[in-house]
């Protein structure tokens, strides 16, 4: 049989084609989260993947998440501390293909914090008047090829010491006993949730075809100021400084409406209390100018821009169209020592959001500790699309 | 290990002693109600800290045995509802405990437990105003409180306002109701409207309007003022005599109307979110209204022209009208039969006012004595308006709300004297200022502004 080479080129060129197509198949945030949680799941052992693994609409592993150390509050899913270097890899690509860069970082940064806290204080709480240190919860060591012993440049702050009481050798904080789950399968079409989390930490992102949804999301900091590498770390700073500057750019009238008269000691829609919408309260931001409203967006975007840039925009987006049904309230010191957060409480809520950050007093410095909540009160979980 | 511990007691026991309160050393108590037609659902979160938990759990456990008993659940619930003060309308009322839930005796000692408790209260109907109080006395002396309702999922239920104080230890709740029940057709029609008014808050909107300006005192001192010179006729740069009853009760009638118009129209638009105006230069321009109609009513600045400049302070006063409107967070189409509400509130409040003083303003304007009470008035309203620039404007504390909303408070009794020195004054020949001859030794008034006294016997009509 004569081939021309006529034919080879032609041949050679359809191969050409035809595998350009494949490589050029749309290369979306979903196919790059989904292809992060399949290497993942293929780099557990089987017993791990089980534990793993959730039913999508599992409403009890949904509602598995806290502010509180992972020694208090079980998580599912399995810890980091579990997992060999390699699966852990996978794990924290995962969670880094589901955000933003920004958001990714600001995960981090809380890990880090734990670090730090479990460095410092870790297993020696303050007791209470109550006696009798309570029974260790957990006997596990730090895992093998764990990092131990405290980061560099760690500071020593008497706020920093955690308030409860808990088992020794530091089993109740540090960035080894963050969890990971996956609820439902991973997809480009169908919804299915990751949940992150531990200390001061709860993501729950749900990804629906394109989408991506953060709600409900905790996080928190203590200490929310520490030095890492010689550098100055804060990873609710900017939730602090953003929130301040709007307050200073209102007016005395508007303030009037903003600032509450009373004291909130701490969130109101926390943990386990998901599907609430709440009377809201505080200064709406149509009596708001354009610019305060923009630096109100700001805010907002703190927590909206954790996720992933594409999931980010569409939120974003969402969140701009309800601005004039926004409202923030503000309650505590209208104040913050330079370089350090706010030690007020304050809230931003609209049609689809719920924004709290709530420093915590806890024998310290209130500006050392905060915890804050993400909802869409009309769609955690992704609840609002799967009614679609 | 010992050092530490040195140092956890010593915290603690300045934690005890401090004014200021910690997590640590608080009890939260977090409620959250939600109101129903005939009854509130609240549900309780109780989180002792560490530093009070065995004081909690001693409380529970009251025999010690380290469990808390379905028993001793129950009897602390019950304990914690009897040291609610809950009233409904004014009226007592009675909590009736749903559930409890309790953590583990040790997750409670630690500081993270969380107890549970609902229970229901029930609402008797009464009208469509309605508010219900919330006290909570449990463990005031250690406790933080969070009080919130959530939106009412029945649409006939519009949350009106909620109160606090510091603590939240105190908390009312506002709200307005509309029955869903009734069967004739006439009162199913009525009960339709009445429910879409309702959830306007018509009612209660038309109570704001009045309640803004009997309590915005500014805008009725606006008003005042610039009614102190309508019975009068201007001559060159003073105060000549009296226009006549019927000049004066059209001027009254122009001016109220001219106020009302500009006001209408920027409430409108402000409301309807078509212009929008920053809250303080408003306030501060609302308050040199009042020095310009004052400065007026002492020397004719635009004598006939007072319609004209109502109507143009009454674009201004319209503007923070509105923003106390738009704190409601009503929808932009509620807000239409909102605005509707409010602004017949307010004009009922202010013809009440002028209807209060008319009499007085239209019988003294013929005697001598009207002079003091135009001047006095002015400088009244300037003192006032200077103060609240200064405050409005640099932040300047000082007397003038106090002194004027004390004048406002006693409106009524001022009201009241002030027609009974009118009706004195124009009923004593001495006082009458335009008697038939002029005796050379008539008094002249204690206050005259005119270098040229024979004016003011110019325009008697």
């Amino acid at each position: 049989m004569h081939i021309s080479a006529n034919k080879i080129i032609g041949v050679a060129a359809l191969a050409l084609i035809g595998s350009s197509f494949t490589v050029s198949r749309p290369d979306t945030a979903t196919s790059r989260i989904v292809t992060a949680a399949n290497n993942f799941l293929s780099s557990l052992e089987e017993k791990q993947r089980q534990s793993v693994l959730y039913a999508f609409d599992d409403e009890k592993q949904r509602a598995t998440w806290s502010n509180l150390p992972t020694s208090f509050v079980p998580r599912g899913g399995i810890p980091l501390k579990d997992m060999n270097p390699s699966q852990r890899s996978a794990a924290m690509a995962l969670v880094s293909a589901a955000l933003s860069a920004k958001g990714f970082e600001k995960v981090q940064q809380i890990m880090e914090g734990d670090e730090v806290l479990k460095a410092t204080d870790g297993g020696q709480p303050p007791r209470g008047n109550n006696g009798n240190p309570p029974p260790p919860t957990d006997r596990n060591g730090p895992p093998p090829g764990a990092p131990t012993g405290p980061p560099p440049g760690q500071q020593g702050n008497g706020a920093n010491r955690p308030p409860f009481g808990g088992p020794p050798n530091g089993a109740m904080f540090g960035k080894d006993l963050y969890y990971i789950s996956i609820l439902g399968k991973p997809s480009e079409k169908d919804p299915w949730l990751i949940q992150f989390g531990g200390h001061h930490l709860a993501l729950n992102i749900t990804i629906a075809g394109d989408r991506g949804i953060l709600t409900p999301t905790l996080t928190g900091a203590q200490p929310a100021l520490f030095t890492s590498n010689g550098k100055t770390v804060r990873p609710l700073g900017p939730e602090s400084d953003k929130a301040l500057a709007l307050l200073n750019a209102l007016d005395e009238s508007q303030k009037k409406q903003a600032i509450l008269s009373f004291r909130l000691a701490d969130l109101v829609l926390g943990p386990g209390q998901d599907g609430k919408t709440i009377q809201p309260e505080g200064l709406k931001a149509s009596s708001m100018n354009e610019r305060q409203r923009a630096m109100l967006l700001d805010v907002i975007s703190q927590w909206a821009g954790i996720i992933h840039e594409s999931a980010a925009a569409t939120r974003m987006a969402e969140l701009k169209a309800d601005i004039n049904e926004t409202w923030f309230a503000w309650s505590g010191p209208t104040t913050a020592a330079p370089g350090k957060n706010i030690s007020a409480y304050y809230r931003i809520q609209g049609p689809h959001l719920v924004i709290e950050y709530a420093p915590q007093t806890l024998g310290g410095d209130p500006s050392l500790h905060v915890h804050t909540m993400y909802r869409d009160p009309t769609n955690d979980y992704g609840r609002g699309l799967a009614a679609k | 290990m010992r050092s530490k511990l040195v140092a956890a007691a010593a915290i603690l026991l300045s934690l005890c002693a401090a004014a200021f309160a910690h997590r640590l050393d608080e009890y939260l108590q977090a409620t959250i109600l939600s109101v129903e037609q005939d009854h509130v659902l609240a549900s309780m979160r109780l989180i002792p800290g560490v530093a009070v938990s065995s004081r909690i759990i001693a409380s529970i456990d009251t025999n010690g045995d380290g469990v808390f008993s379905e028993a001793e659940q129950q009897a602390y619930a019950q304990r914690v509802l009897r040291d609610l003060s809950i009233t409904v309308d004014g009226r007592r009322a009675r909590p009736t405990l749903l559930s409890e839930s309790f953590p583990s005796l040790e997750d409670l000692r630690q500081g993270f437990g969380e107890i549970h408790i609902e229970f229901t209260v029930d609402l008797r109907r009464s009208g469509h105003e309605r508010k219900i109080v919330l006290e909570n006395h449990h463990q005031n002396a250690i406790s933080a409180y969070l009080v919130n309702c959530l939106v009412p999922s029945d649409p006939h239920i519009r949350i009106l306002a909620q109160n606090r104080n510091e603590t939240q230890s105190f908390y009312q709740l506002d709200y307005t109701q509309l029955s869903a029940s009734s069967n004739s057709f006439f009162s199913r029609v009525w009960s339709s409207l009445r429910s879409w008014t309702n959830s306007v808050g018509v009612a209660s909107l038309f109570r704001l309007g009045m309640r803004h300006i009997a309590e915005g005192t500014d805008h009725l001192l606006f008003l005042l003022a610039l009614l102190l010179p309508a019975p009068l006729l201007a001559a060159g740069s003073h105060w000549a005599g009296f226009a006549g009853t019927r000049h004066s009760l059209l001027q009254i009638l122009r001016v109220v109307t001219a106020f009302t118009i500009g006001h209408s129209i920027t409430l409108a638009l402000a409301a309807l979110d078509f212009v929008r105006a920053p809250g303080r230069p408003i306030e501060v321009l609302i308050a040199v209204s009042i020095l310009v109609s004052a400065i007026h009513a002492l020397r004719p600045l635009f004598p006939g022209s007072e319609a004209i400049i109502a109507a143009f302070f009454g674009l201004i006063h319209g503007l923070a009208f509105a923003a106390t409107l738009s704190q409601l967070g009503l929808g932009r189409w509620e807000r239409v039969a909102g605005i509707l509400s409010f602004n017949l509130g307010i004009e009922t409040m202010q013809l009440l006012a002028v209807a209060a003083i008319l009499p007085s303003l239209v019988l003294m304007s013929r005697t001598r004595s009207y002079a003091i009470l135009r001047i006095a008035g002015a400088l009244f309203a300037s003192f006032a308006s200077l103060g609240w620039i200064a405050e409005r404007l640099l932040g300047v504390r000082n007397l003038v709300d106090t002194v004027v909303d004390s004048a406002a408070h006693h409106g009524l009794w001022i009201a009241g004297a002030l027609l009974l020195v009118s009706l004195v004054s124009s009923s004593l020949p001495k006082f009458r200022r335009y008697p038939s001859t002029l005796p050379s030794h008539e008094p002249r008034p204690l206050l005259r502004l005119s270098s040229h006294p024979l004016h003011d016997d110019i325009s008697h009509s």
